[in-house]
């Protein structure tokens, strides 16, 4: 289980850092060069000055951008920061929120401060933002200018504690608190902070008598020893929000409290050119009443990438090294973010246009062109066949298929060779075990080996029968029967806790991991213990019985059982992650989140399952891992995400059509070797990566290569490995080479990373060794009256597919002159191409 | 160029001088970025241990039936088990340890071992990492560490895990996965027990193994001209790796637990704990520098009596032999023993007559590789429930086992990115733990 909640030390650092020295950001947003014009202009006045839009090397602006779209005041405190963002025809944005010039349509209305605005009387307006030539108009409304709300415990209160950090996990909001106070974590439970905060060792947490010199004070501004330390000093805004509240008597929400629905983060993304590029951040709240709140002051701001892009707590990026980060904030139960690309500065670059054979690459490439990478060239014949072979059915082409490709002069052969690889039954026997993985197929106390295989069965069934995959997971969810008759039940057999269940429901088919909400609300992602209690709901009523034979059990509906939130000891109604709470009254709870589930409406389904089927053929998710999607972890891509999901879809969810479109790219054919752009790239699919070939399918290519046969618990002598039914099946060198146990649903099960214990194992082992001897293929080639020569190629090609070159053909020819036994040579040399680095790795 | 950022640290001001001020091509860019000479190095030379074995106790030991028992503390507090008297006067352990507290004269008995994590797996992460467990960044285990700092010795992995990897955490973090531990692969209680496909396959002589790997290294050539990647260098080490065990008879012995006198295979005890901590020993003689071997499960929800009982004598007698074995061969000196768990537990007996996690105080053992002989480092209060004196985070306790080592733990690796992190982040070697 993951849990995310934990800020690192550095964070809570550079927090520290930020806080203390936040005055000396102001106004040093851009390069300096700029600075002379703005760094003594007093606020709000126009500078003397035209404005000048910064230069950027080969590139000229062609857009002003000013964020948010619109100016709603709605309260006496209410105000507004903006931002303005300058875009260049190379794709580089900058900073100008100090060099634009504002004009307001009726100073009556609105008044500015810096790059803040706040309300003056009631109306609408416009100001205007310009910047030599650019122009941008924004409507402003203020509305109850003169109306002073009281500060809400809620929405006013509780941010200062989760802005300053006192909430965390690593201080007050610990599961026992810290120091004998405690805060519920982030802020999931505003009545029991309430209730902690003014009844807990009465009058000494808070006084209203003296509200500037109770402990709530004294501890944040240090005055009194805090473990914690000074978080802020008085005179701040959150002091004076303690303090203002404290004085109007330290109450709780009176009546309803206004949710927060959603925040927005401006600007949506920036390209920044170069080191030590800056750009602020505005950050607002939208409420469900339709007001909105600017909270870039309250927000909690992080980066998934501090080595290219910094962020400080008063929501300023600072730009570092080439690279991509997501700059992100938390507010309230929200997280949202912005993608930050930093460039050298005023890198040259110049993209080739390179052909693209569909969606895939025209996304890719777009991607690759901001990110000023050219990819690689297009791998050769040779490695093609071997790359598809391997990764659409787990076997190497035959010598025989790999001449007859290479020799081929259609233009459209690798196309027609997928075609050929799809209609092969490896490839359903390639996806049955990845699914095996994904549903945990594998015996253990509670299913017994003859349910695991005839679950396995049922499986191979569909996926043989290319039934669509959401039809195949409204089966698999709403199974209720025996675990013989109706062998999907097994499912909720192997997994009999029913918060485990809707976890891994959530992890499998919506690629999400929602455990950390079981004890409190997800930090760095959308969901909290209600929506965590809502899922688990549509499971709580699920019942197994035993049946007639000892080794069967019978899971049925009960149509009862509830879930409650432990927090609150509400029973929580069945709720969609993320939607609706469905009508489930006298049905099968089940079935109705599987509906949902597989429903063409469903968000998360067609796209977590297109970004499975990606990652196993170009080795990374478009999120990675594949079933961790969160606001904090980002696609990479999330316009191919989408149009993959939209295309599996359409195809009505058959992903054999998905396979073919993803092997026909250009971006799955790409060569390995690299060029001066993207050498460094590992996360843009802009060339091909090294993978080493995973445990079932390395035994199976070895055992083909050297005609050998395998024999696994309950399968037939030679079968594959891929054919495993039982996840509990043991074989040394599968588990040496990382195959997955099936005990979690987790996507690290698969092990790729090398070891001592592999090299050993091919080198000394029983698998290389014995096979060679077992399978004379040596022997028969020698008894064919081949030659050397032809023997040599005859083993390259099964191995690597390609021939061996006039230098290794040379060196190992004289390597078998010198040695008597020549079939005990070529033996060796077989031996040495199943150890070599060609041959493990899929290229 | 000036630099206005306060927050930018050093190593950020000399790239970004270096490549804003003069100007460099991409490629010189990223040339610049793996060379930085900025990172915080130390050198790394053997200290006092030259070589560890951790043993540790998988679920969460409770501290006060083992190393830390409260004989005056209510019924509650105390629990249903008795302590004994150690060596050293004044000091009570667990009735269960009957041989190591024979023993406690070599030992430091740290009773203020804390740290904030009371889920399984973070507190895992804590005592192999000496982090918290971060979302950005995997850090690598002490292991790992050892491995990149100091590499192979008399041609023996220097991390060897017995018997398997049992969390990620033992891994190797962000390093590359060439540091990884060497797992034994089975149990070396059970009989029969060998370590699987050290020897050559019949039929191979050394000579033609050596022409085997001639041939090897033609048929590699090629792809490794053509290719770069960090799993295809991580397996040439490991194969250099599997070349030097194969071809030493005395390293691959090491392995071999049937060579060791049956009287001390029976001294050690002929169970898990015992032949585990005898192959560790057998190991660190040979040339190992990091073993990390797991016993039993702790995670003591229920009758916590019963399972101590079933579990300690084991240890027990194993651990005692272990530390006089090493002495005997004056090895103790150089050899640093630590017996840790992920946290401690509640403390009040529940309601199923166990206790629950409780990582704010636990206890530990260290001993040898110049560590203290016959101390107890640090206090906790009454009722076992804070540490009261000499609180030792994981930070320092780590830091310590580094500095024993060797390695100061304040020295940068590179981890993905160019991004150079400290083996650990801001810890203090605690001196009153060193000899």
């Amino acid at each position: 289980m993951n849990h995310y909640y934990q800020i690192s030390i550095r964070t809570l650092a550079a927090l520290c850092v930020a806080s203390t020295i936040s005055l000396s950001f102001q106004g040093t947003g851009f390069a300096e060069d700029d600075k002379k014009t703005t760094a003594n202009t007093p606020s709000g006045v126009e500078p003397v000055a035209q404005p000048l839009i910064p230069v950027v090397k080969n590139a000229t602006p062609v857009k002003l951008e000013v964020f948010p779209s619109d100016i709603l005041l709605s309260n006496l405190r209410d105000r507004q920061s903006i931002v303005a963002q300058m875009v260049y025809s190379n794709g580089i944005t900058v900073d100008v929120t100090d060099l634009v010039k504002s004009q307001i349509g009726s100073g009556a209305i609105v008044k500015q401060e810096g790059s803040t605005f706040h309300p003056v009387a009631d109306g609408e307006t416009t100001v205007k933002f310009s910047i030599e030539n650019f122009n941008i108009e924004l409507p402003v409304k203020v509305a109850n200018a003169a109306s002073n709300p009281p500060l809400s415990f809620t929405n006013d209160v509780m941010p200062v504690f989760s802005k300053s950090g006192c909430n965390a996990g690593s201080c007050h909001g610990a599961a026992r608190g810290k120091d004998g106070f405690r805060l519920s974590l982030y802020g999931f439970d505003p009545k029991g902070d309430y209730h902690r905060l003014t009844r807990e060792m009465l009058g000494r947490r808070v006084d209203l008598a003296v509200p500037q010199d109770c402990l709530l004070i004294n501890k944040a501004v240090g005055a009194v020893p805090h473990s914690g330390g000074e978080l802020f000093k008085p005179g701040t805004e959150y002091y004076n929000t303690l303090l203002n509240w404290l004085e109007a008597g330290a109450s709780f929400d009176e009546g309803k409290v206004q949710k927060v629905v959603g925040i927005e983060l401006y600007p949506k993304n920036a390209v920044l050119n170069g080191p030590d590029s800056k750009q602020r951040l505005t950050v607002r709240a939208k409420y469900e009443d339709g007001s909105d709140r600017d909270v870039t002051s309250l927000a909690y701001f992080s980066t998934n990438n501090d080595n290219s892009a910094l962020v400080s707590q008063d929501g300023w990026v600072t730009a570092k090294n080439r690279g991509e980060a997501f700059v992100m904030c938390r507010f309230d139960t929200h997280t949202v973010g912005t993608d930050v690309i930093v460039l050298p500065k005023d890198v040259e670059f110049t993209w080739k246009d390179i052909p693209e054979n569909n969606y895939i690459d025209q996304r890719i490439n777009e991607k690759l062109r901001n990110l000023r990478i050219q990819p690689s060239e297009l791998c050769s014949d040779v490695e093609f066949i071997r790359r598809a072979s391997l990764d659409i059915c787990g076997i190497v082409p035959t010598p025989e298929r790999v001449n007859q490709f290479v020799a081929d002069a259609a233009p459209d052969k690798r196309a027609k060779y997928i075609d050929e690889m799809l209609a092969r039954k490896e490839f359903v026997e390639m996806w049955v075990m990845k699914w095996s993985e994904l549903l945990q197929i594998r015996s253990t106390r509670q299913v017994s080996y003859k349910a695991t295989l005839l679950y396995y069965d049922w499986l191979k069934s569909k996926i043989a029968n290319n039934v669509p995959v959401n039809q195949m997971v409204r089966e698999l969810l709403g199974s209720q029967g025996g675990t013989f008759t109706v062998p999907a039940t097994n499912y909720y057999q192997n997994e009999q806790d029913n918060l485990k269940v809707a976890e891994n429901v959530a992890q499998v088919f919506l690629g999400m991991r929602i455990q950390c909400a079981q004890c409190h609300n997800h930090p760095f992602d959308r969901w909290t213990m209600d929506d965590y209690y809502g899922f688990v709901a549509f499971f709580s009523q699920v019942a197994r019985k035993a049946s007639e034979d000892p080794r069967e059990q019978i899971v049925f509906n009960r149509g009862s059982g509830e879930t409650k939130n432990p927090v609150t000891g509400q029973n929580m109604k069945p709720k969609f992650l993320g939607g609706i709470e469905p009508e489930t009254k006298s049905k099968d709870r089940r079935a109705v989140v599987a509906d949902w589930i597989a429903s063409a409406d469903n968000p998360y389904f067609a796209k977590n399952l297109s970004n499975i089927v990606w990652a196993h053929f170009l080795g990374k998710g478009i999120v990675d891992e594949v079933d961790d999607v969160r606001v904090s972890n980002p696609a990479v891509n999330p316009q191919l995400l989408d149009e993959l999901g939209t295309k599996f879809k359409e195809y009505d969810y058959d992903f054999k059509k998905l396979v073919r479109d993803i092997c026909n790219s250009r971006t799955y054919q790409l060569s390995t070797k690299t060029n001066v752009t993207n050498e460094s790239d590992l996360t843009n699919f802009s060339h091909a990566s090294l993978r080493r070939i995973r445990a079932e399918v390395l035994l199976d290519v070895i055992s083909q290569i050297t005609e050998t046969k395998n024999k696994f618990r309950g399968l037939p002598l030679g079968s594959r490995a891929v054919q495993i039914a039982d996840g509990n099946t043991t074989d040394y060198f599968l588990t040496t080479f990382g195959r997955a146990k099936r005990e979690s649903v987790c996507s690290c099960e698969v092990i790729m990373d090398p070891s001592l214990s592999q090299a050993l194992h091919l080198l000394n082992g029983s698998t290389v060794n014995t096979k060679i001897k077992q399978g004379k293929l040596i022997e028969r080639l020698v008894a064919e009256k081949k030659t050397h020569d032809q023997i040599l190629d005859e083993i390259y090609q099964r191995c690597f597919s390609r021939l061996p070159t006039e230098k290794e053909r040379t060196a190992i020819q004289q390597e078998i002159s010198t040695q008597e036994n020549k079939t005990q040579a070529l033996e060796d040399i077989l031996w040495a191409l199943l150890n070599s680095r060609e041959f493990v790795f899929n290229h | 160029m000036k630099c206005r950022d306060h927050m930018l640290s050093r190593r950020n001001l000399l790239t970004i001088g270096a490549v804003g001020g003069i100007g460099l091509t991409l490629t010189d860019f990223f040339r610049l970025k793996t060379a930085q000479a900025d990172q915080k190095n130390y050198e790394t030379k053997e200290g006092t241990a030259k070589s560890v074995i951790y043993i540790f106790l998988p679920g969460g030991m409770a501290q006060q039936e083992s190393f830390d028992p409260k004989p005056f503390a209510p019924l509650e507090y105390r629990g249903p088990m008795r302590s004994i008297a150690t060596k050293l006067t004044g000091v009570r352990i667990n009735e269960m340890f009957k041989q190591t507290a024979n023993i406690a004269d070599k030992l430091t008995i740290v009773r203020s071992m804390t740290h904030g994590e009371a889920a399984h797996e973070r507190g895992v992460h804590n005592m192999h990492t000496g982090y918290r467990p971060s979302p950005a960044l995997t850090f690598p285990s002490m292991g790992s560490v050892v491995s990149h700092e100091f590499g192979p010795r008399n041609n023996l992995p220097p991390y060897v895990l017995i018997p398997n990897q049992t969390n990620p955490y033992q891994g190797t973090g962000y390093l590359s996965s060439s540091f990884a531990g060497f797992s034994i692969g089975a149990d070396p209680a059970a009989g029969g027990f060998k370590v699987r496909d050290l020897e050559l396959p019949a039929g191979v002589d050394t000579a033609r193994f050596d022409k085997r790997r001639k041939l090897l290294d033609v048929v590699n050539g090629h792809f490794r001209e053509k290719e770069k990647s960090d799993s295809l260098d991580s397996l040439d080490t490991f194969y250099n790796r599997a070349y030097s065990l194969i071809s030493s008879q005395k390293a691959r012995e090491a392995f071999d637990i049937e060579k060791e006198d049956p009287k001390l295979r029976d001294r050690y005890g002929r169970n898990t704990a015992g032949a585990r901590m005898l192959l560790a020993r057998r190991l660190v003689e040979s040339g190992v520098r990091f073993v990390t071997m797991t016993y039993g499960g702790w995670d003591h929800h229920d009758s916590i009596d019963r399972n101590m009982k079933r579990q300690v004598p084991a240890f027990d007698q194993a651990y005692a032999t272990l530390i006089s074995d090493l002495e005997s061969r004056g090895l103790l000196d150089s050899t640093l023993v630590v017996v840790a768990s992920e946290f401690g537990r509640t403390p009040k007996i529940n309601q199923t007559s166990g206790r629950d996690h409780w990582p704010k105080v636990f206890s530990s053992l260290m001993a040898g590789g110049g560590i203290k002989k016959g101390q107890v480092y640090g206090k906790s209060n009454a009722t076992a429930s804070e540490p009261e004196e000499d609180a030792l985070g994981v930070q320092d306790w780590a830091t310590t086992i580094y500095k024993c080592l060797g390695i100061t733990a304040d020295k940068e690796l590179m981890a993905p990115g160019a991004r150079p992190i400290e083996i650990v982040d801001g810890g203090k070697v605690r001196e009153g733990l060193l000899a």
